[in-house]
C-alpha cells in the first residue's frame, strides 16, 4: 500500500485499525515515513507506543518485526546466527557419504544454515517491513551503540556472505519507558515523540473503538473514574491499556456501573500500596465516575 | 534526505533556521542536522499552518521530555510573541546570566592551571595528607579544603559487581560455546575436538549518590560533591543528587574534567544550598521521578545527610522503605557519626531511617571517605 498523502489521511487510515492518534503522533508518524526517519516514542506505561507499530503494520499491509529488548541482549539475538547444530549434522553427513565437493564448505555459510534476528530479517524486508523495537531502555548501552550503527545506514555485513543492504529502509518504531535516559548519539537519529495520557472524551473513544460491545455509558464511568485515579498519587498509574481491561472486564461481568467496583478494582491497580490508597478513596472515585 | 533545491520550497527557512537558534539559546541541544531534519519535515507539510509548526518541530527538535516545556515557552514567545519580550530577546538572557552568577560560587581552587604547576602543588601538600586525613572537613580552612579535594580526586570508587545475563568466552564454565567449538571443530575436519564454554560477565552496579546540601550540611557537602565527582569519573554508571528543600539531578554538572569546574557547574544546578532541610520529601521525589523508573534498580543507593529532617517523619520512613525495596542495598553516610564506635543516632530523621538502612558509615574527613570507598566493593 502507499504511504498516506497527508497527516489527515494518515489520522483517518490509523483510525480505521483502530487507533486514534492525535495530531502531534500523525505528524510524528507522518514525518517518519516521508523521510525515512527512525520514531522514538517515551511515554508513560501502558498508553499505546507499542500498539502504534502494531497497528501501523496492519493498516499499511506491512509485515511487523518486533525486537523486544532485555538486559544482555547481544547481536546474536538482535542480528543473526549460524545454525550450529545443523550445521554439524551437515558435516558428519557429508563425512560419512565422502562427498568431495569442492563448494561443501562455502556451502557451510549459505543462507540455508543462517538464523535470521529481527534486525537482518527488518533490513531484507525494507520497506515492506515494520521493525519494532520495543523497551530499548532495558537493553544495556553497548547494544544501543550498535544498534546505531544499523539505523544510520541499514546494512549489515555478514563477514561469510557480504553486506546486506536495504533498498529502501522499513519504518523503524523505538519505544522506551524511560527507565533510563537514552544516548543522545541514539536520539540524534531519530524523530522523537512523547505520548502523553489522553483526555477523557478521547479516551472514551479509544474504549469504544477497541472494544464495540462495551456501552457508551459504561465506557464514560469507567474513563471518570481511571482519569481521577491518575490524579491520585499512585506509583503505577494506570494506562490506556487498563482503562480497557477494566471496562472489558466489567462488561464480561455485566456490571452497568461501578457499583461494585471493589472486586474489579484488579484490572487497573497493580500494587499493593495503590490499592490501599485507592480503597481509600474508592467511594469518592466511583461517585465521581456517576456525576460524570 | 533532503536537498537544498527541495529546501527552497519553505518560503521561510531563515525564520525556522532562528526559531532553532531560540531553541540553542533557552539550553536545548539543537544540531543543524536537526534543523536540517525540521526544513524538510515542513515540506511535506503545510508550513503556514501554526499546528504543523508546532508538531513537526517537537518531533524534530526534541528529543527529551523535560525539553517539552522549555520547547513550548519558546515556541510561544517566538511565533504568537505573549510574552512581551519577544522583541527583544536579550531580556531573558541577561536574566539568565545575572541568576548564574548570583548563584552561590564554590571557592575555586586555580581553575585553569596548568598541569605541571598542579603536580607541583599536590608534591607539597603530600607531607600534609596524613594530618589532613583526619581533620574534619568543617576545622578546615579553604585553603586546606582545596587541598583535599585534590587528594580526594585520587580515590577510586569501585561499585560492587553483579553478574549479569550477557556470556564471555572462558576457560570452564556452566555454558558451553557452541560458535567457538565449531569453529574450531571446522578445523579438526568436523571432530568436535574440544568443548568450549561461555561464562556470565560481572557488571559493576549502578552508585547513587544522594547529597543533603542543606545550611547543616553544607560544609560536608562540598567535599562530598567532590567525592561525588571523583567517584564518578571512575568508571561505572553513577547518578549523584542533591537535596535541601528540593532535590536537584547533578549528574550531568559535573560530568567534566577539572574538579573545581565541575563543582561550580553543580553549584548552580542545586541552587538551594544552606537552606533548610526535607530529607522525606526530597526522596520521595527521588522516588517518584526516578527510583520508581529503575534508575536504582539492582544498586547501591548511598545517602548523605545527618538526618535533621524539617519535614514529617512519616514522609521520611516511608519514603525511606521504599527505597530501600527498590535498591540492591541502602547506605547512609552521617558526617556526625565521627568515629565513636558506640554512636546511636539522636535526630529523629535518623531514628526513622535507622529499620531502612543497611549500613551506617561516618563521612566527616577523608579517611572516613576512603574506608566508604574501601567498603562498597563488599557491599553485597
Amino acid at each position: 500500500m502507499e504511504g498516506p498523502g497527508s497527516v489527515g489521511e494518515l489520522t483517518e487510515t490509523l483510525r480505521q485499525g483502530g487507533y486514534l492518534a492525535d495530531r502531534g503522533l500523525s505528524t510524528a508518524l507522518f514525518v517518519a515515513l516521508s523521510l525515512d526517519r527512525p520514531i522514538l516514542l517515551e511515554g508513560e506505561v501502558g498508553v499505546g507506543k507499542t500498539e502504534v507499530a502494531k497497528v501501523m503494520a496492519a493498516v499499511f499491509g506491512r509485515k511487523l518485526i518486533r525486537l523486544q529488548c532485555y538486559e544482555g541482549i547481544d547481536t546474536n539475538q538482535a542480528l543473526y546466527e549460524w545454525d550450529y547444530a545443523r550445521q554439524m549434522l551437515h558435516i558428519r553427513a557429508l563425512s560419512e557419504h565422502q562427498v568431495t565437493d569442492p563448494d561443501a564448505v562455502d556451502k557451510l555459510f549459505g543462507p540455508k544454515f543462517l538464523l535470521e534476528r529481527p534486525l537482518l530479517e527488518a533490513v531484507r524486508a525494507g520497506d515492506q517491513a515494520v521493525l519494532l523495537i520495543d523497551e530499548i531502555d532495558r537493553a544495556d548501552d553497548e547494544f544501543e551503540a550498535f544498534l546505531l550503527e544499523v539505523l544510520s545506514d541499514f546494512q549489515i555485513s555478514i563477514p561469510e556472505i557480504g553486506t546486506i543492504k536495504a533498498a529502501s529502509p522499513p519504518l523503524v518504531v523505538l519505544t522506551s519507558n524511560r527507565t533510563r535516559e537514552l544516548h543522545d548519539a541514539l536520539k540524534r537519529r531519530c524523530l522523537y515523540h512523547w505520548i502523553g495520557y489522553p483526555a477523557a472524551e478521547r479516551e472514551i473513544e479509544i474504549v469504544l473503538i477497541r472494544e464495540p460491545g462495551i456501552s457508551a455509558a459504561l465506557a464514560r464511568k469507567v474513563v471518570a473514574a481511571v482519569q481521577r485515579l491518575r490524579e491520585l498519587d499512585l506509583a503505577k498509574p494506570p494506562g490506556v491499556a487498563e482503562t480497557i481491561d477494566w471496562a472489558r472486564t466489567l462488561d464480561f461481568l455485566g456490571e452497568r456501573d461501578l457499583a461494585n467496583a471493589r472486586d474489579t478494582l484488579g484490572a487497573v491497580v497493580k500494587d499493593r500500596d495503590d490499592l490501599e490508597v485507592v480503597l481509600d478513596n474508592l467511594e469518592e472515585i466511583t461517585s465521581g465516575a456517576h456525576r460524570a | 534526505m533532503p536537498t537544498a533545491p527541495e529546501l527552497e520550497r519553505v518560503p521561510f527557512t531563515g525564520l525556522l533556521v532562528r526559531f532553532a537558534g531560540e531553541l540553542r539559546a533557552a539550553g536545548l541541544a539543537v544540531g543543524s542536522g536537526d534543523v536540517l531534519v525540521y526544513c524538510s519535515a515542513l515540506t511535506r507539510l503545510n508550513p503556514a499552518d501554526l499546528v504543523d509548526l508546532y508538531w513537526a518541530g517537537r518531533t524534530t527538535l526534541v528529543n527529551r521530555h523535560d525539553d517539552i516545556t522549555v520547547y513550548d515557552q519558546v515556541f510561544r514567545r517566538f511565533f504568537l510573541a505573549d510574552d512581551g519580550e519577544a522583541g527583544d530577546p536579550l531580556t531573558p538572557m541577561l536574566r539568565a546570566s545575572a541568576e548564574a552568577q548570583g548563584a552561590l560560587a564554590i571557592p575555586s581552587t586555580e581553575p585553569g592551571e596548568p598541569e605541571p604547576e598542579d603536580e607541583a602543588i599536590l608534591g607539597w601538600m603530600a607531607s600534609d595528607v596524613e594530618a589532613l586525613k583526619h581533620k574534619s572537613f568543617t576545622a578546615c580552612t579553604p585553603g586546606e579544603l582545596a587541598a583535599l579535594r585534590r587528594i580526594m580526586a585520587r580515590i577510586k570508587l569501585t561499585p560492587p559487581r553483579r553478574r549479569t545475563r550477557r556470556a564471555a568466552p572462558a576457560r570452564t564454565g556452566p555454558r558451553p560455546d557452541p560458535r567457538r567449538t565449531v569453529r574450531e571443530a571446522m578445523r579438526m575436519h568436523g571432530e568436535p575436538a574440544r568443548l568450549y564454554w561461555r561464562r556470565r560477565k560481572v557488571r559493576l552496579r549502578p552508585l547513587i549518590l544522594i547529597l543533603d546540601i542543606s545550611g547543616s550540611m553544607a560544609d560536608y557537602s562540598r567535599s562530598l560533591l567532590q567525592f561525588a565527582h571523583s567517584a564518578a569519573r571512575s568508571g561505572g554508571r553513577v547518578e549523584v543528587f542533591c537535596f535541601g528543600t528540593r532535590l536537584t539531578r547533578v549528574t550531568g554538572a559535573i560530568d567534566c574534567r577539572r574538579p573545581d569546574e565541575a563543582l561550580e557547574r553543580a553549584a548552580r544546578a542545586a541552587f538551594d544550598w544552606d537552606g533548610g532541610t526535607r530529607i522525606g520529601d526530597s526522596l520521595d521525589v527521588f522516588i517518584r521521578d526516578w527510583g520508581r523508573r529503575g534508575l536504582c534498580r539492582g544498586g547501591i543507593v548511598v545517602i548523605c545527610s545527618d538526618g535533621l529532617d524539617r519535614g514529617d517523619p512519616a514522609v521520611l520512613a516511608s519514603a525511606l522503605e521504599r527505597l530501600a525495596r527498590l535498591s540492591h542495598r541502602l547506605v547512609w553516610v552521617n558526617p556526625h557519626k565521627g568515629d565513636d564506635p558506640g554512636f546511636r543516632p539522636s535526630t529523629l530523621g535518623m531514628m526513622v531511617a535507622a529499620p531502612h538502612i543497611d549500613l551506617l558509615v561516618s563521612g566527616h574527613d577523608l579517611a572516613s571517605l576512603e574506608r566508604l570507598a574501601a567498603l562498597l566493593p563488599g557491599v553485597s
